[in-house]
């Protein structure tokens, strides 16, 4: 039962850190908190089930574009309603809220809610891992956020874009003078983000079905374990994942599923009372030094 | 090269450039001596188009209010409302004060990220360029910015700024906070980079001793208003800047 419980836990280590790596990415950059972040997952999945469903073109494509499609959102959504509240965290997290709320919300109204609202998995198979039965897209998930974690380290340490990114998180007007456009930067963090959401969507949503509801959810989810990271921290989010991701599982095994919820908020109060900025907070920690 | 034109600058309604007007021939090394908040900062930003991007963001989030008033040319273009990314690919770059690096990225990262508009071989290229001009900072390739000496510091943002290949350069008190080797050692690799490398640099200083000898002009600024102006040698003559600005 061990390394069963410790094989799920890894799962949903990866299906959080999955979640939240988009959110991270953009706050962590332009210092946006996309509270539209869960709206966009939920999108991204109406989007590829629409395409599949009711235009009836091939899955790939309809990847493709809801990947797109999600991306070319995040940046209107920077560029129409971002760029007028800019510094302004309050009023940038109402303006998200609100266009997250509206998009769920009509999800909900048009009634796109049922068992017949899913995506399919990728292979139907199942495999016994050390006695524990594990199906085909848990494990891709697995993999697939080692993968992603990989792939956004070497876009971000080895592309003009990606260290134009860590510069402006570090120090914006800095980068300023190197001739990056700090406006356009953040116009990115927005897009990527977006479609990393996506992403996760197309990852996850296969294992249950796609409801408005999840959007909240998956906000909640993402925005708990980046706050535990320490905001803006890739590092911080992967330990986050694993501590909520572990805590979740092995409460569930031993103690019970009632008490899930209970636990992984114990796990976030604790990191918070003991390191108020986050487990990898560095930069803050760095400014309350000077 | 650079003209700037009776240049006032506010914020809010306090006058921090008061009608400055100043000259940059191609080549030239200029000074711009001040004291502590007599302007050379905002000057600088000015011209580096910085508080362009200052009065956008304060604009924005409802703060003070930033107002320009005279020309800039360079070049012969008026580029006094031109965004700075425009001015950095134009050739002006600014080494901003404080020697602001990265502080967590390493000293190669650092000018990785400072050669955004840059090619792979181009940023390799200078990066040795600035091994060899300071020495000191080829054995901290891997050395986290932030762990970096003030001086070493200074090196790293200088070279950062050459790694832009600037034509202009703008140094916003390099010497501020370093000790006296140091000092030497930033002013004659700024000499080398104006006479070997062809670059025109406008630099500003509150001290006048380490600059004046090595500038072929300079400006005093105070209050944000030109005071006196001359070629380095007159200025080292002058009684009143022996006085103000020669420290002890
Ligand atoms: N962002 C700002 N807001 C308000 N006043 C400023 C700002 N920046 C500079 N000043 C004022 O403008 C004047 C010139 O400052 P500065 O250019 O920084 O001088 P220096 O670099 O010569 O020390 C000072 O009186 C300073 O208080
Ligand atoms: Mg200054």
């Amino acid at each position: 039962m061990l390394t069963g419980t410790i094989l799920y836990a890894l799962i949903n280590t990866a299906i959080l850190a999955l979640m939240a790596l988009g959110f991270n990415l953009t706050f962590g950059i332009s210092g946006v908190a996309n509270f539209a972040y869960g709206a966009f997952y939920i999108l991204a999945a109406y989007g590829i089930w629409g395409i599949v469903n009711l235009l009836h073109l091939p899955y790939p494509v309809a990847i493709i574009v809801a990947i797109v499609a999600n991306m070319i959102f995040g940046a209107l959504m920077y560029r129409f309603v971002l760029l007028r509240v800019r510094g302004q965290a309050l009023s940038e997290v109402i303006a998200t809220f609100g266009i997250g709320l509206a998009i769920l919300e009509l999800f909900s109204y048009f009634g796109w809610v049922g068992f017949e609202y899913t995506l399919p998995v990728f292979v139907d198979r199942s495999f016994a891992i050390a006695g524990t039965y594990v199906d085909f897209q848990r494990l891709a998930i697995l993999g697939f956020s080692v993968i992603l974690v990989f792939c956004l380290w070497w876009f971000t340490h080895h592309t003009a874009t990606g260290l134009a990114f860590r510069g402006i998180a570090q120090d914006e007007r800095t980068a300023l003078t190197f001739g990056i456009n700090s406006d356009w930067i953040a116009t990115l963090s927005v897009s990527f983000g977006a479609g990393l959401a996506a992403v996760a969507a197309l990852f996850i949503i296969p294992l249950g079905s796609i409801a408005p509801g999840e959007g909240y959810d998956v906000l909640i989810k993402a925005l708990a374990v980046c706050i535990i990271g320490g905001l803006g921290s890739t590092g911080g989010v992967i330990a986050a994942a694993f501590i909520v991701g572990f805590a979740e599982r092995f409460t569930d095994t031993y103690i019970g599923s009632h008490w899930t919820m209970i636990v992984s908020l114990a796990a976030i109060l604790l990191v918070l009372t003991i390191k108020p900025s986050g487990l990898f907070g560095k930069q803050k920690e760095l400014e309350e030094r000077i | 090269m650079l003209e700037v034109n009776d240049l006032m600058v506010f914020f809010e309604n306090a006058l921090a450039l008061n009608g400055l007007s100043l000259k940059v021939d191609e080549g030239e090394i200029v000074g711009l001596i001040g004291s502590n908040s007599a302007g050379k900062t905002t000057f600088i930003n000015t011209v580096s188009g910085l508080i362009i991007d200052m009065r956008i963001k304060e604009k924005r989030k409802g703060g003070e209010r930033i107002s320009i008033y005279g020309n800039i040319r360079y070049q012969g273009e008026d580029i006094t409302e031109m965004p700075p990314n425009e001015r950095v690919s134009k050739g002006i770059v600014v080494s901003r004060e404080r020697h602001p690096v990265f502080q967590e990225s390493s000293v190669v990262e650092n000018f990785k990220i400072a050669g955004y508009l840059r090619t792979k071989a181009e940023i390799k290229e200078t990066m040795d360029f600035v091994f060899t001009l300071f020495p000191p900072l080829s054995k901290l390739k891997t050395r986290k910015a932030g762990f970096l000496s003030g001086g070493e510091q200074q090196m790293l943002a200088i070279g950062m700024a050459l790694v832009v290949r600037p034509k202009l350069l703008l140094l916003d008190e390099p010497l501020l906070g370093l000790s006296p080797m140091m000092q030497k050692a930033v002013m004659d690799a700024i000499v080398s980079l104006n006479k070997e490398s062809g670059i025109t640099v406008l630099l500003s200083e509150q001290f006048a001793r380490p600059v004046l000898p090595v500038v072929d002009r300079a400006y005093v600024v105070e209050n944000g208003m030109l005071s006196l102006s001359g070629t380095g040698a007159a200025l080292m003559n002058n009684p009143e800047i022996k006085a103000a600005y020669f420290g002890v």
